[in-house]
């Protein structure tokens, strides 16, 4: 571990070392005043973030993306051996049988559709509101952006006492007025997901509202106000001002939204535990990894992950990009 | 400017420096400076906590004990905050910093995977004979003993003798030499109905972590079911066997009958709504003490052993030590704290502070004739039965509580079916 931590370094030594040669020889030939010794003073200065990606980011990612390619077992964690496709093989032959990899998968493409569009809305929603009201616009902003600051954990029980099948459960007694039966919502495969898509979507709106807002702060308000001139309805200005004035905060939001999305782990952990019908893709990857000990074929559901989600925020990018 | 690049130089030396110590090889010494070996322990509970309290106590008297030979422990504890998980997740850590202590705590159900990957070590040849029959349990792998219960644990039916006599319902002819039957358990199931009582809690929404495993396999046993073949390996054919079936269909039998459900409260049974209620000896302390209102005194409750199917099986299994596979080749001194820590002297001790089972057979229980204690004693002694002996114990688990979750609204056959598929191919993994 060490030595290959140490080759690691030696690389992106290496790396820095040629860059700075190189700033030093491109000055030099542009006449300007640039030695090796600013060079060093510059990079100095960098060396602590540097460290520090090196050690929490760039470390692991190297790391689990070549475990991915081993069959590294927790418990063995001097005997790992380089097993190829192996765990690529496991994940199809998961998929194939509809185990908990294909549950995973399934489940969070249904997160993935249910939350993006209806976070994204709801925090436009909101900003709108928000940006609208003239009286105690600080009270509603610190309403809709309290649920941002409470832990997970703690916004996760409280859902599972709103949902309670119990008879100290909220929504139940509500329903129980009348006259419904009392529903086990998180229990129920159909509604299971929909409920955790909808207090993530609750949880985590109150953020995008807030980039949402400083996004509407930015347009400019003489265009309403000619548009309000020339006759153009508020669904008019919102369609041809709003959200062409909001492009660049959309793009940002759909992808830190999306790619959240993709991680999903905590709620299904807190309200369901390791259920079919709730296992997200962080999730199963964290009990192969933690629980099986699979730290091998765990790295390789990760990387993946990691593929998957880098082509699909690439493309959103591009596609929305292109229609600037 | 010079200053600043010294200031610079002297940082980035210091920052890998600092790095490369970090993934350097561990301390091993293992002598302090008196002369003292050191031994080192790790506990998976809470230091303030009364069972933290009971190993503090027996640590303290085997440093004392120990003095003149030279030989020191010392005790770490590292509390469970979500489940035994945590516990070896820092476990698993310390094996990949290889900064093992010499002893550890284990839960009983890993020691197959924790032997089988070298994480504990063989102490057959260090436990002697006359020791190891005196234990009501071992924790063996490939006929290999690996690990001494600190204590034991047993399960039972807790029930409200009130909520009983108004449904006049006698259940003192069940013991464990004359155990009720399952059709016997529906018979007093339907007389709580009948008075609109919640019949049972049988802890089904437990599923999130062990609890329910623990609880519910002995019923799968009872049914003549099997879980996993002998060597671990295989779950199609047991896991999905017409018996095993039979097993959780009684559990879902319970349900559509309406004795039981998923939904009944945590503290259901103590306020008085619910007839039984499904749990280990750790509840024997609870009732005794927080329940005045409800449960003022033991005329108040009793608690009945496991019905019995085509056979008989109760729960069992508790946390367990082991001497680990670590850097320290000479494990004698260490079984000295090891044998120490399993005297009968230390087993009172530690199970006067929890409540449960004294894991050796020689320590006196002073149990009551017909006590709470004396059943899960008894039951423990004579219908007893561990959990499938797998290095996949974690897979098996994850699967029968999966299993516990979903048969509420799908077929159990079809459930199961799936479950020992899936089971399979975990285990075909670690087969290899």
């Amino acid at each position: 571990m060490l030595g290959s931590t140490l080759a690691i370094l030696g690389v992106l030594i290496a790396i820095f070392a040629g860059f700075a040669v190189k700033d030093v020889l491109l000055a030099k030939r542009k006449g300007t005043r640039y030695t090796f010794r600013n060079c060093l003073v510059s990079y100095g200065m960098m060396l602590p973030a540097v460290a520090l990606a090196f050690i929490f980011v760039l470390l692991p990612i190297i790391y689990s993306l070549g475990y991915a390619f081993t069959d590294f077992y927790l418990l063995k964690p001097n005997n790992i051996k380089f097993n190829g496709f192996e765990n690529f093989e496991n994940i199809i032959e998961s998929i194939r049988m509809k185990g908990d990899m294909y549950n995973a998968i399934r489940n969070t493409s249904v997160f993935v559709v249910g939350v993006v569009p209806l976070q994204i809305g709801m925090a436009l929603g909101l900003a709108l509101f928000v940006n609208r009201s003239k009286k105690a616009v600080g009270i509603f902003k610190v309403c809709y952006f309290a649920p941002v600051v409470i832990s997970l954990t703690i916004t996760s029980y409280l859902w599972l006492q709103i949902l309670s099948p119990s008879e100290f459960g909220l929504l139940n007694s509500v329903l129980k007025l009348f006259g419904a039966e009392p529903k086990d919502f998180l229990r129920d495969p159909d509604t299971a997901m929909l409920w955790i898509v909808v207090i993530s979507a609750w949880q985590g709106c109150g953020y995008q509202m807030l980039i949402f807002l400083s996004g509407l702060t930015n347009i400019r308000k003489e265009l309403y106000e000619a548009a309000a001139l020339d006759g153009a309805t508020a669904w008019k200005q919102f369609l041809h001002i709003t959200c062409p004035g909001l492009r660049s905060t959309f793009l940002f939001i759909v992808i830190t939204v999306f790619v959240g999305a993709c991680r999903v782990m905590i709620q299904p952990m807190l309200m369901t535990g390791y259920q079919s019908h709730t296992v997200t893709l962080s999730y199963y990857m964290y009990v192969q990894g933690y629980s099986y000990r699979w730290v091998g074929y765990s790295s390789a559901v990760a990387l993946l992950m990691t593929i998957v989600i880098g082509s699909i925020t690439l493309l959103q990018r591009r596609l929305l990009r292109e229609k600037d | 400017m010079k200053k600043f690049l010294k200031t610079v130089s002297v940082v980035a030396m210091a920052s890998l420096l600092a790095f490369g110590s970090a993934c350097g090889p561990t301390d091993d010494s293992s002598t302090d400076k008196d002369g003292n070996t050191i031994v080192k322990i790790m506990f998976h509970v809470d230091e303030k906590s009364a069972e933290g309290q009971a190993y503090k106590k027996r640590i303290d008297a085997f440093n004392t004990a120990y003095k003149d030979q030279k030989i020191k422990a010392s005790a770490s504890y590292v509390a469970r905050t979500a489940g035994a998980a945590d516990y070896e997740q820092k476990l698993t850590g310390m094996q990949n910093e290889g900064s093992l202590p010499d002893i550890i705590t284990f839960d009983a159900p890993n020691c197959a995977s924790y032997a089988n990957s070298d994480l504990i070590y063989d102490i057959s040849d260090i436990v002697p004979q006359d020791v190891q029959n005196d234990f009501l349990s071992l924790n063996k792998y490939n006929g290999k003993l690996y690990g001494l219960p600190i204590q034991e644990s047993s399960a039972g039916f807790y029930y409200n003798k009130n909520l009983f006599r108004d449904a006049q319902i006698d259940v003192s002819g069940y013991t464990v030499d004359n155990p009720w039957t399952f059709d016997q358990f529906k018979e007093v199931c339907q007389k709580l109905k009948d008075k609109s009582i919640t019949a049972v809690d049988m802890r089904l929404d437990a599923t999130k972590d062990e609890t329910a495993t623990y609880l519910l396999y002995p019923f799968i046993y009872a049914a003549g079911g099997e879980f996993l073949s002998a060597d671990g390996y295989t779950a199609t054919g047991y896991f999905d066997s017409a018996e095993t079936k039979n097993g959780f269909q009684f559990l879902k039998d319970l349900v559509t009958s309406g004795y039981t459900s998923y939904a009944i409260g945590a503290t259901d049974f103590f306020d008085g709504k619910v007839g039984m209620y499904l749990s280990s000896g750790w509840t024997i302390p609870d009732l005794d003490n927080k329940y005045p209102e409800k449960f003022p005194n033991r005329d108040s409750w009793g608690l009945l052993p496991y019905p019995k199917g085509v056979e008989s099986a109760s729960a069992t299994g508790s946390w367990s030590f082991a001497i680990t596979n670590n850097h320290h080749e000479d494990k004698t001194k260490i079984k000295e704290l090891l044998l120490w820590l399993v005297t009968p002297e230390s087993s009172k001790g530690i199970t006067d502070a929890t409540g449960m089972i004294p894991a050796r057979k020689s320590v006196e229980t002073n149990y009551g004739a017909g006590s709470p204690e004396s059943v899960l004693l008894s039951q423990l002694a004579k219908t007893g039965r561990e959990r499938p002996v797998t290095v996949g114990y974690p897979q098996f688990s994850n699967n029968f509580r999966q299993v516990i979750y979903e048969m509420k609204d799908a077929d159990v056959a079809t459930v199961l079916g799936q479950k020992a598929a899936v089971l399979q191919s975990e285990l075909n993994k670690l087969k290899k």
